[in-house]
């Protein structure tokens, strides 16, 4: 199809016309937001008096939130739980990886659905039944433990010490498939004469695995492990629906995204809320360029 | 030859796929064809509130054919965080809010409901035909009243008349102190082995709303000052924790289905809260206990009231829908046979006093074993009165159940973990 | 299928100890696959009973007989059928939305030059570590001054400039399409939108296909934009609808489970037919 001479978009042009619908609504839908939220950063907002009752008020929200006991409190839950559903997720999910690799062949499409499946269920569905299923005296994981282990029934999620494993749990259910998949896709594409070559040489499994496999798929590596950093450092849902939107017996679960909804939405604080996002924001900012250092080092020696 | 006209020859553009896309991307952007309707009320509401107002909808359609009721119901934090980002941005209000009476109080500082004491409401000429208290709950500390009630829920002490019975235990035994209230406990646990209580924070709660001063918040004072570290909160502690020492308490969250089954199985044997709770056990938490339990007044003349629910008319709506908007409000919270429809099919307990005074409210109640038990709640209600709610009353409430549990699962010492509340409060006092 | 198989080490076939070792693999592998569906199984079990026998100790493990009543309270609550067909919609047109706007723009900054580049693809990126529910405020009141409040445009519209979806594309375009076949193509006199569509598209399937199965997910899953947006029930997308179901005080156990199974099938069906093109997806998108 052959547009007229003068209806031809020039290749000068081109760019900006691919990239306007994406940067029209990226404008509206992403930078506003973001620029309304930095306004009211250094607002005082009372939000049910609507938007004319707003106050300059400087810097106080960050002030405050520095000083508030409970955003640090749940900077430190929001690490703990990155930390311990994010670790596992890579550490099992790259030698299961590595195991239906080598050795699942016609049913590696199934095995692949089979471990996919958690992620893409809905979180409100996913926290529903694990709030069933962490119940007490009547969930099935109790009464698994207990008919395995003889374990006593575990106070899951009204006791502030087991909370977090049980919340770490779910999130770590839910993605250690996604970064099995992504694991494997990435192993798919390290040519075999690298491994035929190294079993001529009698290296173990075991070797090929730290050796041949690991650093073939370094970039895949750091992909995902900043996937989990990002979404670990957001996590908001899990915690949300399981403790009914309130963070939990003593706030253990209280992560930070959670604590932001709740210092909008139940302490009617926007300011302070913006404010720690932005505080929030930086933390996600620095952590996520010493992941990206932390692989670039590595990258470049072993390569 | 380039390879680039080799693709092309290749590529087959089909016509159709490229017809879909257009025809997404015009769907997403073509301005819609509103068809113009005849007005209709919009009442954003969340469970149980939206069935009343649904079944209220048939009276209303008589006296106003030409008006719809749109109802927009939401799960309860879901309804109260949408209302809470409407009134933010003063846009699409609905045109009546039901809101619950602790959200009342949170948003009627902000300016964002409507003054119903002005001369197109002039709720204030209807004043003596509500409860007093809950009318009182919705004044605001400009002297404006911004919601009209709907339903009260007088706190009340339930108990199972067979347990205590074999314990050798009276109410009125329990009814004396808080401190004779533990006791009873104490005495029910050997004789039977029963709980006193579910939870102990269900014990704090009812203490800490008892003897507070005109004016006086429960956690804070009328000047933001913090009101943690007072005997009331020291007391309130002091006997939570006797009773979990006693071994008198559940550790039950409530409303969890081993909270339900405790009941179900006896193991409770009373309960502290509004008299909706009765509703709530005979219908699904403890139906197979009928008949054994029974209502008394909460022990000590303690007078406390456990929700309620309010309809309020954003300032910002549409101004032509107002009128009709506070007609509604009016048939909903003044007539007395729409209050008493409520409390027939939802257990609402009206507002209004002169349903009150209808004769449903001397039939006997099945569940507890033909007891008049809404003469028992009419009374108390009389002696309820408002407390005023702050800004930072959500955060107060955890704050302060974040101690207590430090005090009884960590041995925290009670003096110290108020400070520390206190203190924490204290910060937060003045946003 | 085959050039993947042969990639993969074989695990020594005949050795006593390696086939042991193949069978503690399966084994790990089986166990770890039941972890993941048992969860799914138990809430198509719970969706077929009661709320009493929901919570009975035995939990029940197999089917019961409360579906049809379950559904039935269900559809009581909820207009259950509509708010499908609207999360169904929705998902639909974010997906198309999306993938024509990112791979538009993906192409441009993965193989076209222009100002800024560096720095709008770096501020793009940047919009993914913000908390999403700040937005709460702002989206409302744009969506209100579009006209947009209470329909479904105002729910796929925003997530056509993806972050995650620009990202990819932009990744999957930068080494699936050579650059030198565009230059051809333009020495050929093509079009710059011909380039687009016949050129850069089809070689960028892969990739549409991960994004196409993301954003559709993404979609179907997501409930705190319908709760700002939305204002009337029969408007609702489903996890909302189903959301509502659940109160503090009486929750409707077996109809919520019976709901949340039902949300959950479309997207079982969808992945068990596009999980290839998802793996073929992530596989060349990432690597780099």
């Amino acid at each position: 199809m052959k547009l007229p001479d003068f209806l031809r978009l020039s290749p000068k042009w081109a760019p900006y016309v691919f990239i306007s619908p994406f940067v029209l609504l990226f404008v509206v839908f992403s930078v506003f937001p973001l620029c309304f939220s930095l306004y009211l950063a250094f607002q005082s907002w009372e939000p049910t008096g609507g938007l004319r009752a707003m106050e300059f008020v400087g810097f106080s929200n960050f002030a405050f939130a520095l000083k508030d006991s409970w955003f640090w409190m749940s900077l430190k839950n929001t690490l703990w739980l990155a930390v311990a559903s994010g670790v596992p997720q890579h550490l099992v999910a790259l030698p299961l990886a590595a195991f239906i690799h080598t050795s699942f062949k016609r049913l590696r499409d199934g095995v692949i659905a089979v471990y996919f499946l958690p992620y893409i269920t809905s979180t409100v569905a996913i926290a529903i039944m694990f709030g069933s299923l962490f119940s007490k005296d009547y969930g099935v994981i109790n009464a698994t433990l207990a008919s395995l282990f003889g374990m006593e029934h575990v106070d899951w999620l009204t006791n502030s010490v087991h909370i977090k494993p049980a919340i770490a749990f779910i999130v770590f259910w839910r993605y250690v498939g996604f970064n099995t998949v992504l694991y494997l896709a990435a192993m798919q594409t390290i040519p075999g004469e690298l491994y035929e070559a190294a079993t001529l040489d009698g290296a173990s499994r075991l070797r090929q695995f730290f050796h041949i496999t690991l650093p073939s798929i370094k970039p895949m590596i750091f992909f995902g492990v900043t996937l989990s950093v990002i979404g670990g450092l957001q996590l908001f849902e899990e915690p949300f629906i399981l403790t009914g939107g309130k963070g939990g017996p003593q706030q253990a679960a209280m992560t930070s995204a959670v604590y932001l909804f709740r210092e909008a939405f139940d302490f009617n604080d926007f300011g302070g809320a913006s404010a720690m996002s932005w505080l929030l924001f930086l933390v996600v900012a620095l952590l996520t360029w010493i992941t990206n250092i932390a692989f670039r080092t590595r990258k470049g020696a072993t390569q | 030859m380039s390879s680039s006209s080799h693709f092309l020859r290749g590529a087959r553009t089909s016509p159709t796929r490229r017809a879909v896309l257009a025809a997404g991307v015009a769907v997403a952007f073509a301005p819609t064809v509103r068809a113009r309707t005849s007005r209709t009320l919009t009442v954003a509401a969340f469970p149980l509130v939206d069935q009343i107002v649904k079944d209220a909808i048939p009276q209303w359609a008589q006296r106003h054919p030409d008006v719809g009721i749109n109802i927009v119901m939401r799960q309860y934090d879901d309804h109260h965080t949408a209302m809470t980002t409407a009134l933010s941005t003063a846009v699409y209000l609905p045109d009546v809010m039901a809101l619950e009476s602790s959200y009342v109080g949170k948003f009627s500082n902000g300016g964002g409901l409507s003054d119903l004491l002005q001369p197109r409401y002039d709720i204030g000429r209807h004043r003596a035909r509500y409860v007093e208290y809950a009318y009182n709950q919705a004044i605001n500390r400009k002297g404006q009243v911004v919601a009209a009630p709907t339903d009260i829920g007088p706190g009340t002490f339930l108990y199972r008349a067979d347990i205590l019975e074999r314990a050798g235990v009276t109410a009125a035994d329990m009814q004396r102190s808080w401190d004779a209230y533990v006791d009873g406990g104490i005495r029910i646990k050997k004789a039977t082995g029963a709980n006193l209580i579910g939870n102990v924070k269900t014990l704090k709660d009812i203490m800490i709303r008892s003897g507070l001063q005109a004016g006086q918040g429960i956690y804070f004072d009328s000047d933001s000052n913090v009101l943690v570290d007072t005997p009331r909160f020291h007391r309130a502690f002091e006997l939570a924790l006797r009773a979990r020492r006693n071994g008198l308490e559940g550790r039950l969250a409530t409303w969890s289905n081993e909270w339900a089954e405790a009941f179900r199985r006896g193991v409770t044997s009373t309960e502290l809260g509004g008299s909706w709770m009765v509703g709530q056990l005979a219908n699904w938490v403890a139906p197979v206990t009928a008949g054994k339990w029974r209502a008394a007044q909460l022990p000590e003349s303690t007078w406390v009231s456990y929700g309620g629910t309010y309809y309020a008319i954003p300032r910002d709506s549409d101004p032509e829908l107002k009128a009709l908007a506070w007609e509604l409000v009016e048939m909903m919270t003044l007539d007395t046979g729409r209050q008493l429809a409520a409390l027939k099919t939802q257990d609402a307990f009206p507002a209004l006093l002169s349903a009150q005074d209808d004769a449903t409210f001397d039939q006997p109640s099945e569940f507890l074993g033909g007891q008049h038990a809404r003469v028992l709640w009419r009374e108390a209600a009389r002696h309820i009165t408002a407390t005023a709610v702050h800004k930072q009353s959500n955060f107060a409430e955890d704050a302060v159940n974040a101690e207590l549990d430090n005090v009884l699962d960590d041995g925290k010492d009670i003096k110290q973990a108020l400070a520390d509340a206190a203190k924490l409060l204290q910060l937060r006092a003045k946003r | 299928m085959s050039a993947v198989a042969s990639t993969a080490p074989q695990i020594g076939a005949d050795a006593p100890a390696a086939r042991a070792a193949r069978w503690t693999a399966y084994a790990i592998v089986g166990i770890g696959a039941l972890f993941m569906l048992a969860p799914f199984w138990l809430m198509f079990v719970f969706a077929t009973h009661s709320r009493g026998e929901i919570f009975n100790l035995p939990p029940p493990l197999w089917f019961g007989d409360d579906l049809a009543a379950n559904f039935k309270l269900l559809t009581e609550r909820i207009p259950f059928w509509r708010n499908l067909g609207w999360s169904v919609y929705v998902a639909l047109m974010a997906t198309v939305l999306t993938l024509l706007f990112c791979s538009m723009a993906g192409y441009a900054f993965a193989l076209m030059e222009f100002r800024f580049k560096k720095a709008l693809f770096g501020l793009v990126m940047a919009t993914m570590l913000l908390p999403s529910f700040m937005n709460m405020i702002p989206m409302f009141m744009i969506m209100d001054a579009l006209g947009w409040i209470d329909q479904q445009r105002a729910l796929y519209v925003p997530g056509a400039a993806s972050a995650f979806g620009i990202f990819l594309m932009r990744q999957f375009a930068s080494t699936a399409v050579p650059r030198e076949l565009i230059e051809a193509a333009r020495m050929d006199g093509c079009g710059e939108f011909s380039i687009y569509w016949r050129i850069v598209l089809p070689l960028m399937k892969p990739a549409l296909g991960t994004l196409a199965l993301i954003t559709f997910i993404q979609s179907w899953n997501n409930f705190i934009n319908p709760l700002i947006v939305m204002r009337s029930t029969p408007n609702y997308t489903l996890p909302l609808a189903l959301r509502s179901l659940q109160s503090t005080l009486n929750t409707e156990w077996g109809a919520l489970m019976c709901g949340s199974a039902i949300a959950t099938i479309p997207l079982i069906v969808l992945f068990a037919i596009t999980s290839r093109q998802l793996i073929a997806g992530l596989t060349a998108g990432a690597v780099k």
